[in-house]
């Protein structure tokens, strides 16, 4: 964990839940996709053909026909957001050292950005001591005395109008052939407008981005096309999008990318087709637990007669009441008195929603352009259940070789019970606390625990981990469906964590060859089945993390594949496992995954040329990244589609 | 050969590169990188029972299981078998049946391996304060001692952190190590003058800083990354120490 980070205080008093109006800059829809073009050239640069320079001139050059008016006026895509409703202003209270919540967070981002903070604050919503010195010299620097630390009402006026005042970001104007981190950032705003295909954020503004601006200028800002993306067209780009800049936080005037939201986010891992959510309940399955009180609600709701009495076990009226749902389907479904995957589909249509459940998920990732997963035995298993006052989400260990210490069971609450869901129109609130517990039976997970310290994985943890503060929760996060937040493709980084790539290194400036080069002696490198070679082409050449780096993705994928013959084991040291031929496909993560040993310079390789988040399920070792700390709103998203689905209306997670 | 695995994992550094191979004759042989046992060259003769038992794991296969994903965060695991060929076992877990068995009895052998240490340097925690890099084994082994990386944490009752301490020695450089080698690095953890948190250690081998001197209930484990020289070939490695806790 970074030092920045503030660890949870003792005796935190929670803030009034202060409903503040939400801020959030509204994601529109793209736009508007061109039903046909009026004439060719227009027609193939709209389906992505390369067009450049000659081909933005013949379009110019049918300026003015109809077509083209008509596509112009198609609508601006821009249209207002739906108006807030109304809400109450906060009351004006004093907020402190213990104090946690979005009120705290919001007040980080804005002391780091007007650089009152040492460093750039982390954002994870805790008010400590670094959040209070912040405050400090924001009222020192805003001559407001005594300095207190404290956020009271007249210093979060002048620290909003601060930030308010901020300048907006300088943009350059961009047309066919700029390069830098502005077209990167017009790339992740265009793609979070709904670009189709989605922009590689390569920072080259080419004939693709060129289509990309073109079908922006016509469908959302109504004018005729210029191929640029000029003031007017950043402004509406800004206005619509927030982040996509780099700046300056903290005293030190540290740059860290503002991230851009793209979408919405889906944390949990892909789960495999053909399975369902729903342990098989009853005969050979579970007949005991929150998997059977979610079918006897479920069953209830279905119209069993008589009502069958949920208490999470397994009887004969269960039986006979689900073997009437069964066999009472049209057409119907065998009445076997099991609840598999059929049943709980039919049970899910008719009940949707319920108090209680379990789930046990099958799921399957890519990370570092390898799979891995969590299936069959491995699944991950977990209950949750809605009380009174709180949703508590369960996941149920069968500990294997040692014993676990006791610390664990803290480290997974202090990480993951932030949250509270909030039902957005009525206002109510629903804390979710997470708890890890030990067990046995079939909704348990399994993990051994083994002496010293090593990498854990979400089978084997280790009790020696003097980081198990931050593994552990990690790890939980999978036994609760969560995928990872590391050495993702880009799409992959976009879906998991509803934002875009950044852009990070955009020109290469340190790098003295070119992506095609760079590409190219990867290739051999993974020909000669030398990870060594394939680090010093890319990490050794000055290839960071960043658009310049997918530059290098873009120039491998159009290199002619080979195969790289198969390699016999070899003693070492290090020793080297057998490796089948590898027939490179162009996709350069998958490739230098199954062409390269598993060895340091593999990974710091794919590291390079892949994108990781800073929060708990991502890789906070290697990424700092203020802004996506810890856990996230995202990582608990499933639960709030449940509340919905029980309680009904519409909830979000919010900050506790 | 009756099989061979190899454990691989770049994103730990130093790497685990791990390997054990049994012969037809209960030859056990291999390598490890990252071990309580010692890192190094190992090498010996299974009891007649144990090979027996490896045999009979081996002889119950008959064809490569279906592909199960390794979980997330698993290294790399393969598993070469004359039946088979390499396959990759890391989503294969322990429990009934053929594989199973055998991906676990293949596991127990990485650990096994270390009982016949032929050219290795194992860490141990003679007395409070230092931490000792000792050889293993009949044949020299030739160590780069320049860089040496310290991790100290102490424990108190059942894995409760007690202290924490890092340090980073300038160390002889290379040497070798043969039977009866021995090379004392003081650490900051739980000797005299012990402090939480980083240091480093002079040449003379004093430890910068103080803190709270030597503690008697805690159980030190401990970490020393060096490198091995195999010809031209430098392997970062991890020698570990970690007795049982509480």
């Amino acid at each position: 964990m970074s030092d920045l980070s503030e660890a949870p205080i003792p005796d935190q008093q929670a803030t009034p839940d202060r409903k503040s109006p939400d801020v959030r800059t509204p994601d529109t829809a793209g736009p508007g996709m061109l039903p046909a073009a009026g004439n060719a050239a227009l027609a193939r640069m709209l389906q992505g053909a390369p067009g450049g320079t000659a081909a933005l001139a013949e379009l110019v050059q049918f300026g003015g026909n109809a077509q083209v008016a008509r596509f112009a006026g198609l609508g601006d895509g821009s249209a207002a957001p739906p108006a807030p409703g109304p809400v109450a202003p906060p009351a004006p209270v004093n907020v402190t050292v213990g104090a946690h919540g979005e009120e705290v967070r919001d007040a980080q981002i804005k002391l780091s950005r007007v650089q009152a903070s040492a460093l750039p604050l982390t954002e994870d919503g805790r008010y400590g001591p670094l959040t209070a010195s912040a405050v400090r010299t924001f009222q020192t620097s805003a001559g407001i005395a005594p300095p207190t630390g404290v956020l009271d009402p007249v210093t979060k006026t002048r620290l909003d109008a601060a930030f308010a005042a901020l300048p907006p970001p300088a943009r350059t104007v961009l047309s066919l052939g700029s390069t830098g981190a502005d077209v990167g950032f017009a790339q992740q705003k265009l793609n979070a407008l709904g670009a189709a295909p989605r922009l590689t954020v390569d920072a080259v503004f080419d004939a693709r981005m060129l289509v990309a601006v073109v079908k922006y200028e016509i469908g959302a800002l109504s004018r005729f096309p210029t191929g640029t993306v000029d003031a007017a067209m950043w402004a509406d780009l800004d206005k619509k999008v927030k982040g996509g800049f780099v700046a300056n936080e903290g005293a030190g005037a540290t740059p860290v990318e503002q991230n851009t939201p793209s979408g919405t986010a889906t944390s949990l891992a892909k789960q495999v087709a053909g399975t369902s959510l729903h342990p098989v309940t009853g005969v050979g399955g579970l007949t005991r637990g929150p998997a059977v009180e979610e079918l006897q609600q479920k069953l209830n709701k279905a119209g069993a007669a008589p009502p069958l009495k949920v208490d999470g076990a397994f009887g004969p009226l269960t039986t006979a009441a689900l073997q009437a749902f069964q066999t009472g389907r049209v057409p119907p479904l065998a009445g076997t008195g099991t609840a598999d995957k059929a049943t709980w589909d039919a049970l899910d249509a008719v009940a949707p929603g319920s108090t209680t459940g379990a789930v046990e998920r099958q799921w399957t990732e890519e990370v570092g352009g390898h799979v891995y997963g969590m299936t069959g035995a491995n699944a991950s298993r977990y209950s949750w259940e809605i009380q009174k006052t709180r949703m508590v989400v369960t996941a149920k260990i069968t500990f294997v070789g040692l014993a676990p210490p006791a610390a664990w069971f803290g480290h997974v609450e202090s990480v993951w019970n932030r949250y509270m869901g909030v039902e957005t129109a009525s206002g109510k609130s629903m804390p979710i606390d997470f708890r890890m517990v030990r067990g046995a039976g079939g909704d348990a997970n399994t993990v051994t625990v083994s002496a010293g310290k090593g990498r854990a994985n979400a089978g084997q943890w280790f009790a020696g981990d003097k980081d198990a503060a931050n593994t552990i929760p990690h790890e939980f996060g999978h036994l609760i469906g969560l995928q990872d937040e590391y050495q993702l493709h880009p799409g992959d980084f976009v879906q998991a964590t509803g934002h875009e790539p950044p852009v990070g290194d955009a020109t290469g400036a340190a790098v003295a060859v070119t992506p095609a080069t760079i590409a190219a002696n990867l290739q051999a490198a993974m020909v000669a089945r030398s990870s060594a070679n394939a680090r010093a082409a890319s990490v050794g050449a000055g290839v960071k993390e960043g658009a310049f780096a997918q530059q290098v993705v873009e120039a491998y994928a159009a290199l002619a594949t080979v195969t790289v013959p198969a390699a016999a084991a070899l003693p070492g040291p290090p020793p080297v496992p057998a490796k089948p031929a590898v027939p490179l496909t162009g996709n350069l993560l998958r490739d230098l995954d199954a062409a390269l040993p598993d060895d340091n310079p593999r990974y710091d390789t794919i590291q390079v040329f892949s994108y990781s988040s800073g929060s708990i399920m991502g890789d906070p070792g290697r990424e700092k990244d203020p802004h996506d700390h810890g856990a996230q709103p995202r990582h608990i998203a499933q639960f709030m589609t449940i509340l919905g689905q029980a309680l009904g209306g519409t909830w979000e997670a919010k900050r506790r | 050969m009756i099989l061979r695995l190899v454990i691989a994992d770049g994103s730990q550094t130093p790497a685990v590169a791990e390997s054990v191979e049994v012969a037809d004759d209960g030859a056990i042989s291999g390598w490890r990188s990252v071990s309580d046992g010692g890192v190094g060259w190992f090498a010996g003769h299974l009891p007649p029972g144990e090979l027996a038992e490896v045999r009979a794991l081996v002889g119950a296969i008959r064809a490569v299981p279906p592909p199960v994903p390794a979980p997330p965060e698993s290294a790399e695991e393969v598993l070469e078998l004359l039946a088979t060929g390499p396959v990759s076992i890391a989503g294969i877990a322990d429990g009934p049946g053929d594989w199973p068995s055998l991906a676990a009895a293949s596991r127990r052998l990485l650990d096994r391996l270390t009982d016949f240490p032929r050219a290795a340097v194992a860490a141990h925690h003679p007395a409070p304060g230092v931490a000792r890099l000792v050889h293993r084994g009949t044949d020299p082994v030739r160590v780069d001692l320049g860089d040496i990386a310290v991790g100290a944490t102490s424990w108190r009752g059942y894995y409760e952190l007690a202290g924490d301490w890092s340090g980073e020695v300038e160390g002889p450089g290379e040497v070798e190590a043969g039977p009866g080698w021995t090379y004392d690095i003081p650490i900051g953890v739980d000797g005299p003058g012990s402090v939480d948190g980083s240091g480093s250690v002079d040449g003379s081998g004093g430890v910068d800083g103080s803190g709270s001197g030597f503690e008697s209930d805690v159980v030190v484990h401990l970490t020393i990354d060096f490198a091995i020289l195999s010809g031209t070939t430098r392997v970062p490695v991890r020698a570990s120490y970690t007795p049982a806790v509480g």
